[in-house]
C-alpha cells in the first residue's frame, strides 16, 4: 500500500443523511398539512427547514474541511465531478418537463381549444367563442381564472436580466481564468461581481413579480400563460438563488485561502453550476418573454 | 428486522477475520450502526429488508382486491377504499418494492463486481436509502387521513388527482417527490462508482451484464425521475395555487398530463427490467456451465431497448385520442423494441443449449423469468398494435401483461438473485428442499392467478373496478384463489429466508456455485465487511469472466 | 431569422454539455472546461446582441408587443 492519498477516501459514518431525511418529510409533510389549513404545518414546515440548511451546511462543512486536510485523491475528486455533472443532467430533465409543457401548450392544446388541426368540434362544443393566440390572455372559461391586463414585455426588465446574467457568466469565467492562474485578487473580484450581478438579478426580478401581481394581474392562476410563466421563471429564480448562495460559500472559502490551481472541483461545480442556469434564462428569455 | 440484520453481520464479522487483512474498523454495535453507515453492503442489507417490507404491505393490499373480487358483487370493501387498494398497491409496488429491491442489489453487487472498495459516494448512498421510510410512511399514512387515501390509480390522471381528488394527495405528491429524489442520487452513485471505481484493469466490455444493465438503468433513472418530480409539482399547483396545466378552461389540458407521465412511465417500465435481464444474464450461464452467449449484443440490445423507451410513451395513449400517423408512430416504435428483448431472450437459450444444465432454485427462477417474461413480452406486443389495443385497453388484459412482466418478470428475478447470491453475502445456504416446494408452489399459483386475467380482458372485463358482471365470475374466483396461494407463497419464502440467515447449512467455499464466474466469488464467504482494498488484476479479471470475446 | 437563433442555441449548448464532460473527465489543472465554458459566454452574448440588432432593424418582432 502506499501513502494514504493513494487510497480512496471511505468516510466513517455520518449522521447528516438522516437529519436530511428528517428535515425534508418534515418540511414537505408540513407544507402538505398547511395546505390544509393545519395549524401546526408552517411550524413544522419551517422546523423542517432550518433542518436541512443546518444539514446542508453541517455535512459541506465536513466535506470542505475533509478536501483542505489533503483525504481526498484525485479520484475522490472524480467522483464528485460526476456526482455534480448528473446531478445537473437530473435538473435539465426538471426543466425539461416545465418547458415541455410550454411547447405543448402553445402548439398543441391552446391551439385545439382555438379549433386548429381536426379540432373544429371541440371549439364549437366547448368554447365557441375562444380565439387560439399567444400569449393568451382570454382563457377559454375565465370563471375561475385570474384575466390579465397585460404581460411583461421582453424589451424592459427581461432584457436587463439578460444583460445581467450574460455579464455575470463573463465575470464568472474571469474568475476561473484567474483561479487557474492563481491570480487571488483577479478570483475575488470577479466572484464579488458575479455575486452582485446575481443579487441585482433576483432585485429585477421580484421587481417584475410585484408588477406582474399589482399592477397587470398577470399571476400564477392566469390561465396557461401565467403558469408557465411563473412556473419557469419561478423556478428558475429558485435556482439562481441557490447558485448565489453557493458563490457566496465559494467566495467565502476563498477569501479563506482555500482551492489552487491543482485542486478547485468545489469551484468548477459551482461555476458550470452558474452556467447551466445562465443557458436555462437564455431559453426563457427567448421561448417565455420573447418568441 | 434490525436484529435479524445484525445477526448476519456478526456472522459476516466471525467469519470475516483470517481470510481479510483488517486495517479498517469492523461495523459499529447497535441501532445507529445502520443510522449512520456508509458501508455499501450494509445499506444494500437495508434497502433489501425495506423492499421485502414493502412487498408484504403491497400484498397484503393485492390480497384485498382478490378477495374483493372473488365473487361479483360488493362484498368485503367500499368501492373507495377497493380504488385506495388498487392505487397504492400499485404505487407500493413500483416505488418501495420493486426498485428499491435492485438498488440494494446493486449496491451489494456492484462493488464486488467490478472490485471496488465501496461505492463511489458513500454518504449519499447512505441518504438516498434514508429517504425512503420516510417517504414510504408518508406515503402509507394518505390511508388514515380524512377523505382517505388517493384513489386514482398508480397513473394518477388528471383531473382524477386534481380536481376530484382528496386532500390527502398533496402528501401523495411530496412522497413522490421524496422517491424520486432518493431514486435519482442512487443513480447517480451507481454511475460515479462504475465509471470511477472499476478496478483499473477492467474494461467496459469486461464488465458482467448486472453491471452493464445497472449502468444504463442508472441513466434512464436520472432522465425520468426528474419529468415525474415536474408532472407531481404541476399537480400541485393545479391542485392549491390556481394553475391550469391540466386544466382546458385555463388553455391547458389533462391529455398534457399524460404525456408527462407516460414520459417518465415508459422508461419507468423499463427501470424495473433491466436490472432483471442483467441478473438472469449472471445467474443462466452458471448452472449451464457456458459462457453468455452474444454478450456484446446484450449490452446493445440493453442500450437500444433504454433509448428506445423515450420514444414509445404514447402506445399508453391509443384511446385518449391521436392523430392517426401519431399512432402509427408509436405503434412501429414500440414493436421495434421487440428486436432488441428477442436477442436477449433467445441468448438466454442459446446460452443453455446444450449446456451442463442443473436446475438449484436461482436457476429455477432464471428459467421461469425466461419462459413467463415471454408471454409478458408476447402480450404487450399484442397491445402496442393501436388498432387492437381498442379492444384490450384499460381491461383485465393490461392487468395480466404487466403482472406477467412485472412479478414474474421483475420480483422473479430479485428472488432468483437473493437464492443465487445470499449464501455468499450471509455464508449460509437455504433449505433446497423448501426452495423448492416454495417454487413450484409460486409458479404454479402466479400462473392461475394471472392467465385467467388475459380471458377476462379479452372478454371485456375493466381494470380498476370492485364489481363486475357475473359473466366474469368463474374466471375472476379462479384468479383470486390462485392469489391467495401465491400470497401465502410469501410466508414459506420468508420462512425460507430468515433461516436460512440464522441457522442455514454454513459454506466455506468462496465460489459458493462451483461454476460460478465473476469477481464477487473471488472474496471469502461470507463477504467481509470491507472487500478489495487492492483492485483485482487484469489476469483474475479475464478468467472471472462470465462471458468470452473482446477484452 | 428563427433558425439562426436556434443554431446559436444549439452552440451554446454543445460548449456548456462540453464544458460538463470535461469537468468530469479531465479533473484538476485542465484548461479544457474552462475554455468551453468561455465560448459559451462568447456565444451567449454574441445572440444577445444579435437579438437586439434584429430587433433593431425588425427583423423580428417579440410576442406582447402589441
Amino acid at each position: 500500500m502506499q501513502a494514504s492519498k493513494e487510497e480512496y477516501f471511505i468516510p466513517d459514518g455520518s449522521y447528516w443523511p438522516i437529519v436530511g431525511s428528517i428535515g425534508m418529510a418534515s418540511m414537505l409533510g408540513g407544507f402538505a398539512s398547511s395546505l390544509h389549513d393545519n395549524s401546526l404545518g408552517t411550524g413544522i414546515m419551517v422546523l423542517g427547514f432550518g433542518l436541512i440548511i443546518f444539514m446542508v451546511f453541517g455535512w459541506m462543512g465536513q466535506v470542505v474541511h475533509e478536501s483542505e486536510q489533503g483525504i481526498y485523491n484525485k479520484q475522490v475528486d472524480r467522483s464528485f465531478r460526476m456526482g455534480m455533472g448528473w446531478f445537473i443532467f437530473s435538473e435539465v430533465m426538471f426543466f425539461a418537463a416545465f418547458f415541455g409543457a410550454l411547447w405543448y401548450a402553445r402548439n398543441l392544446s391552446v391551439p385545439w381549444l382555438g379549433g386548429s388541426s381536426n379540432n373544429a368540434f371541440t371549439n364549437t362544443v366547448l368554447w365557441p367563442e375562444f380565439k387560439s393566440v399567444w400569449p393568451l390572455l382570454q382563457m377559454p372559461d375565465a370563471a375561475n381564472f385570474t384575466v390579465p391586463k397585460a404581460i411583461i414585455h421582453a424589451w424592459e426588465i427581461p432584457a436587463i436580466n439578460t444583460l445581467c446574467l450574460l455579464l455575470s457568466g463573463a465575470t464568472l469565467t474571469w474568475a476561473h481564468w484567474a483561479l487557474l492562474n492563481n491570480n487571488r485578487k483577479q478570483i475575488i473580484v470577479g466572484l464579488i461581481a458575479t455575486i452582485a450581478l446575481g443579487v441585482i438579478f433576483l432585485s429585477l426580478q421580484v421587481a417584475e413579480y410585484a408588477e406582474a401581481y399589482q399592477h397587470l394581474d398577470l399571476k400564477l392562476s392566469s390561465g396557461i400563460y401565467g403558469s408557465t410563466f411563473f412556473m419557469l421563471t419561478g423556478f428558475h429564480g429558485l435556482h439562481v438563488t441557490l447558485g448565489t448562495i453557493m458563490l457566496i460559500v465559494i467566495l467565502m472559502r476563498v477569501l479563506r485561502g482555500h482551492f489552487n490551481p491543482d485542486n478547485h472541483f468545489g469551484f468548477e461545480g459551482v461555476a458550470w453550476y452558474w452556467h447551466f442556469v445562465d443557458v436555462v434564462w437564455l431559453g426563457l428569455f427567448i421561448f417565455v418573454y420573447w418568441l | 428486522m434490525a436484529t435479524t440484520t445484525s445477526d448476519i453481520q456478526d456472522e459476516i464479522d466471525a467469519h470475516g477475520h483470517g481470510a481479510h487483512d483488517d486495517h479498517h474498523h469492523g461495523p459499529a454495535k447497535g441501532l445507529m450502526r445502520w443510522v449512520k453507515t456508509t458501508n455499501h453492503k450494509d445499506i444494500g442489507t437495508l434497502y433489501l429488508w425495506f423492499a421485502f417490507t414493502m412487498l408484504l404491505v403491497g400484498g397484503a393490499m393485492a390480497m384485498v382486491i382478490r378477495a374483493e373480487l372473488f365473487q361479483p358483487g360488493l362484498q368485503f370493501v367500499e368501492p373507495q377504499f377497493f380504488n385506495q387498494m388498487t392505487t397504492l398497491h400499485g404505487l407500493i409496488m413500483v416505488f418501495g418494492a420493486i426498485m428499491p429491491a435492485f438498488v440494494g442489489l446493486a449496491n451489494w453487487q456492484i462493488p464486488l463486481m467490478i472490485g471496488a472498495k465501496d461505492m463511489a459516494l458513500p454518504r449519499m448512498n447512505n441518504w438516498s436509502f434514508w429517504i425512503l421510510p420516510f417517504a414510504g410512511s408518508m406515503l402509507l399514512s394518505t390511508l388514515f387521513m380524512e377523505g382517505g387515501g388517493p384513489a386514482f390509480g398508480w397513473t394518477f390522471y388528471a383531473p382524477l388527482s386534481t380536481t376530484f381528488a382528496p386532500a390527502s394527495t398533496d402528501f401523495f405528491i411530496f412522497a413522490v417527490h421524496m422517491l424520486g429524489f432518493s431514486s435519482i442520487m442512487g443513480a447517480i452513485n451507481v454511475i460515479a462508482t462504475i465509471m470511477n471505481m472499476r478496478a483499473p484493469d477492467m474494461k467496459l466490455m469486461d464488465m458482467p451484464l448486472f453491471v452493464w444493465t445497472w449502468l444504463i438503468t442508472a441513466f434512464l433513472l436520472i432522465a425520468a425521475m426528474p419529468v415525474l418530480a415536474g408532472a407531481v409539482t404541476m399537480m400541485l399547483t393545479d391542485r392549491n395555487f390556481g394553475t391550469s396545466f391540466f386544466d382546458a378552461a385555463g388553455g391547458g389540458d389533462p391529455v398534457m398530463f399524460q404525456h408527462i407521465f407516460w414520459f417518465f412511465g415508459h422508461p419507468e417500465v423499463y427501470i424495473m427490467i433491466l436490472p432483471a435481464f442483467g441478473i438472469v444474464s449472471q445467474i443462466i450461464p452458471t448452472f449451464a456451465r457456458k459462457p453468455l452467449f452474444g454478450y456484446s449484443s446484450m449490452v446493445y440490445a440493453t442500450a437500444s431497448i433504454a433509448l428506445l423507451s423515450f420514444v414509445v410513451w404514447a402506445h399508453h395513449m391509443f384511446l385518449t385520442g391521436m392523430p392517426i400517423a401519431g399512432q402509427m408512430y408509436f405503434m412501429y416504435a414500440t414493436i421495434m423494441i421487440s428486436v432488441p428483448t428477442g436477442v436477449k431472450v433467445f441468448n438466454w437459450v442459446t446460452t443453455m443449449w446444450r449446456g451442463s444444465l442443473t436446475f438449484e432454485t436461482p436457476m429455477k427462477w432464471a428459467v421461469a423469468f425466461v419462459i413467463l417474461f415471454t408471454i409478458g413480452g408476447f402480450s404487450g406486443l399484442m397491445l402496442g398494435v393501436a388498432p387492437v389495443d381498442i379492444q384490450y385497453h384499460d381491461t383485465y388484459f393490461v392487468v395480466a401483461h404487466f403482472h406477467y412482466v412485472l412479478v414474474s418478470g421483475a420480483l422473479f428475478s430479485i428472488i432468483a438473485a437473493v437464492f443465487y447470491w445470499l449464501p455468499k453475502w450471509c455464508g449460509r445456504m437455504y433449505n433446497e428442499k423448501l426452495a423448492t416446494i416454495h417454487f413450484w408452489w409460486a409458479i404454479i399459483s402466479v400462473n392461475i392467478l394471472f392467465f385467467p386475467q388475459h380471458f377476462l380482458g379479452l372478454a371485456g372485463m375493466p381494470r380498476r373496478i370492485p364489481d363486475y358482471s357475473t359473466q366474469f365470475a368463474d374466471f375472476n374466483m379462479i384468479s383470486s384463489i390462485g392469489g391467495f396461494a401465491f400470497g401465502a407463497s410469501f410466508l414459506l419464502l420468508t420462512y425460507i429466508i430468515v433461516t436460512a440467515i440464522r441457522s442455514g447449512e454454513k459454506i466455506e467455499e468462496d465460489r459458493v456455485w462451483e461454476s460460478a464466474k465473476g469477481l464477487e466469488w473471488t472474496v471469502a464467504t461470507p463477504a467481509p465487511y470491507h472487500t478489495f482494498d487492492e483492485p483485482p488484476k487484469k489476469a483474475q479479471i479475464l478468467s472471472e469472466s462470465s462471458h468470452i470475446g473482446e477484452h | 431569422m428563427k433558425y439562426v437563433i436556434l443554431l446559436f442555441f444549439v452552440f451554446i449548448i454543445y460548449s456548456l454539455g462540453s464544458a460538463l464532460f470535461y469537468m468530469m473527465k479531465d479533473g484538476d489543472g485542465s484548461k479544457r472546461m474552462v475554455k468551453a465554458l468561455t465560448m459559451r459566454v462568447g456565444f451567449s452574448i454574441g445572440l444577445f446582441l444579435l437579438l437586439l440588432f434584429a430587433f433593431w432593424m425588425g427583423w423580428i418582432k417579440p410576442t406582447g408587443v402589441a
